[in-house]
């Protein structure tokens, strides 16, 4: 009940503020007041996990209630809208006004949501051995396993969300305001994490970990108008922390995949693995902070205006120590071409740096006989990049009933660091669109859209995906030592993958009908269709189209109808690979 | 070894509402949502690679104990089930500013291929009751 006193002090507060300010005015308030209260009972059968997915779950009573509070006066406003569905799912909305000198708006969202347990049903096989005398199938070492430690678990979450905004006018002249937000977002529950452990024993381990999380944001800034120019300033602020302890996994003691009873091998595949044989945290949340300074300028130039910000912001994980820094700018220009058609042109740009952090690991295979190898490495980061956008798009009204706009754009995403050092790959894209719309009176309306894009080298993975036949070109890291290790497989890989797309349509299609004012009828469709020719071998693409229908009937002024229809067809072409080993 | 295998997604919506006013005192409303969605990949047919394998020394290689055949793969990720939720209100005013509600919903989700949560077919219920003021 905690909840309900704060969000009732909240109410009271701001009611009295409201108060105090309206009784500084003559005008007399008016005041709408609706209340419901209730109860509701919930029942469920065999599972209630996605049936009820923002529900308790549970079989049970409980009390219900609803109030809505409107007070107006002149120039002023105080209106309250509250819902307790139970103790986990709670809406509750405030909003003041006071003219034009103050606006505050509180909001508060609680809800829960019940997750599913992953079983891992399809993390279990073993390698087949051959066939034994009867017939049967024989198996052999190597094997996939899981292990569900808390089989039936019920996890589930509660979200709940503060927003609070505040803009008050600090001076008359220049129309200068003092603009505030807050925003918590406060997440509790438990969920399923799932440990993987080495390859040499191929284990996933599900457990119960209890979630906390909490993340606070604050914006404050000062908006002005100076000759008729709007000049504002914000600075936010931004928290991420996880307040549970680390959950952590028994990494399994170092052994021969098959021999698993020859002790001996322990100590040459304990010395390929960082650690085994012990526990370790897994799964973990970062701690973030993120400090973001941003200015915006709004205003006439020539005969068309102009708005613009510029960003600069950065993110620390303190966990890690890593931190990353943006800058980024927005442009828009609208400018009228003649009287029936206007220009309006957007520019934006950013860039982006994240630290690239020096990793320090065990030597590969060390105290054992035979190559040793450093793995230690400087992990260049993706995120370091510059990126550029440019539109322009063309509104013309061509007769009283019909506009069209054309838009042409281009976007370049310069990548320094991958897929390799200094050497980073560079994306660019071309924008096409046009969108016509057609009008009636208010009986027909219908608008059409066409969208492109061609883009060349869009993100790919650079490790590759599948390897050159055969090992014939790789030999043993030393001279006398037989073996080839799977690491050194990384040389024989080619083929790029990426599931995004070279080529991009979409087209949208909407007609509203109204006969008469008792019937109105939607019907529309959207498709997109993308595929990637880069990628030889592989031809990945998507394709999915969504019509829909919608029917809103008033035949009397008693009774209102509406029904309506989607479908909804996608479809999905992508590679499916299995590794193939020969021991 | 890879091929590449198609993902077809059909979800199919339709909804109903409706309200009437019977009377100045009496109100009703109801809604009625279906979906169905069936979602599911095209058999893997894998390529057949005997030929293409080679061993250390570059000569034809073998290997007897693998099975190529995958023909249970394509069943892993596939959905399909449907849900029909039904609410039904009503509201009667026993005087200018008060009312008095009842209403109920109930859903029925039947999963008929499971995913890797496992079968999670259910049904829920709900009936609630109250009395609203307005000034």
């Amino acid at each position: 009940m905690n909840k309900i006193v704060l969000i009732v002090l909240v109410c009271l507060f701001a009611l009295v503020a409201f108060g105090t300010v309206v009784a500084e005015e003559s005008e007399p308030a008016t005041t709408e007041f609706s209340l419901w209260v209730g109860s509701h009972y919930t029942d469920f059968t065999d599972s209630p996990k996605k049936v009820g997915e923002y529900n308790l779950g549970n079989s049970e009573a409980l009390p219900e209630f609803k109030l809505n509070l409107l007070s107006r006066s002149n120039g002023k406003l105080f209106s309250l809208d509250g819902h307790y569905f139970d103790d986990q799912n709670i809406n509750a909305n405030l909003r003041a006004v006071v003219g034009d000198r103050m606006n505050l708006s509180v909001q508060y969202r609680s809800m829960i949501r019940q997750t599913e347990q992953d079983l891992l049903e399809n993390i279990a096989a073993q390698e087949f051995a051959g066939v034994d005398s009867l017939g049967n199938d024989k198996r052999g070492g190597k094997m996939l396993t899981h292990a569900i430690t808390d089989p039936g678990a019920d996890y589930n979450y509660n979200r709940q969300e503060i927003l609070t905004r505040l803009n008050i006018l600090l001076s008359k002249k220049n129309n200068v305001r003092l603009v505030a937000a807050h925003r918590s977002i406060l997440k509790n529950g438990t969920e399923q994490k799932v440990a993987s452990d080495h390859c040499f024993s191929c284990h996933l381990t599900s457990e119960s970990a209890e979630v906390d999380q909490r993340t606070h944001e604050i914006e404050a800034g000062l908006e002005a108008e100076v000759d008729n120019i709007d000049v504002g300033y914000t600075f936010g602020y931004r928290k991420f922390k996880s307040y549970t302890a680390d959950p952590t996994a028994y990494f399994d003691k170092a052994m021969h995949p098959i021999n698993i009873t020859d002790t001996a091998t322990q100590h040459e595949f304990g010395s390929r693995l960082i650690f085994d044989d012990s526990t370790a945290p897994f799964g973990i949340y970062p701690e973030t902070e993120r400090y973001s300074h941003k200015v915006r300028v709004k205003g006439k130039l020539g005969t068309g205006r102009v708005a613009s910000s510029l960003v600069y912001s950065k993110s620390k994980n303190k966990r890690t120590d890593l931190s990353s820094e943006a800058v980024s700018g927005v442009l828009n220009y609208t400018v009228p071409l003649s009287p029936r058609s206007r220009l309006i042109a957007r520019v934006t740009g950013a860039r982006l740096t994240a630290d690239d952090p020096f990793i320090d690991l065990p030597t590969f295979r060390e105290g054992r006989p035979g190559p040793h190898v450093d793995f230690d490495y400087t992990r260049y980061s993706t995120i370091d990049r510059t990126e550029g956008k440019a539109t322009a798009e063309v509104i013309t009204r061509l007769n009283p009933k019909m506009t069209l706009s054309v838009l042409a754009g281009y976007q370049i995403i310069d990548r320094d660091d991958y897929p390799t050092p200094g050497n980073g790959l560079t994306t660019n894209r071309f924008i096409g669109q046009a969108k016509l719309r057609y009008r009636k009176g208010l009986n027909y309306t219908t608008s059409l859209k066409y969208r492109f894009e061609k883009t060349s080298d869009p993100f790919t993975s650079g490790r590759g995906l599948f390897e050159e036949v055969g090992r014939d070109r790789l030999l043993p890291l030393v001279d006398g030592f037989k073996f080839i290790f799977y690491f050194q497989r990384e040389d024989l890989r080619y083929q790029n993958i990426t599931t995004e797309p070279t080529d991009y349509h979409e087209f949208a299609w909407t007609s509203t009908w109204r006969p008469d004012p008792k019937v109105s009828m939607v019907l529309g469709a959207r498709g997109k269709y993308d595929k990637n020719n880069d990628l030889d071998s592989l031809d990945v693409e998507h394709f999915s189209i969504q019509p829909n229908f919608a029917l809103n009937l008033t035949p009397d002024p008693r009774v209102v109808v509406s029904t309506g229809y989607t479908y909804n067809y996608s479809k999905s072409r992508g590679p499916v690979a299995v590794a193939l080993f020969d021991g | 070894m890879y091929t590449m295998v198609d993902y077809k997604t059909n979800a199919h919506n339709v909804y109903l509402n409706g309200s009437f006013q019977a009377t100045p005192k009496l109100r009703f409303n109801g809604a009625l949502i279906f979906n169905y969605t069936k979602a599911e990949s095209d058999q893997v047919l894998m390529p057949d690679v005997e030929d293409r394998l080679v061993d250390g020394a570059g000569a034809p290689g073998q290997l007897e104990l693998q099975d190529f055949s995958f023909d249970q793969m394509d069943t892993y990720s596939n959905l399909e089930y449907q849900l029909l939720r039904f609410a039904a209100g009503i509201e009667y005013k026993i005087a200018p500013d008060i009312k008095i509600t009842v209403d109920g919903e109930y859903a029925d989700l039947d999963d008929k291929a499971g995913y890797v949560y496992g079968i999670e077919s259910g049904k829920y219920f709900m009936i609630r009751s109250g009395i609203g003021v307005e000034f």
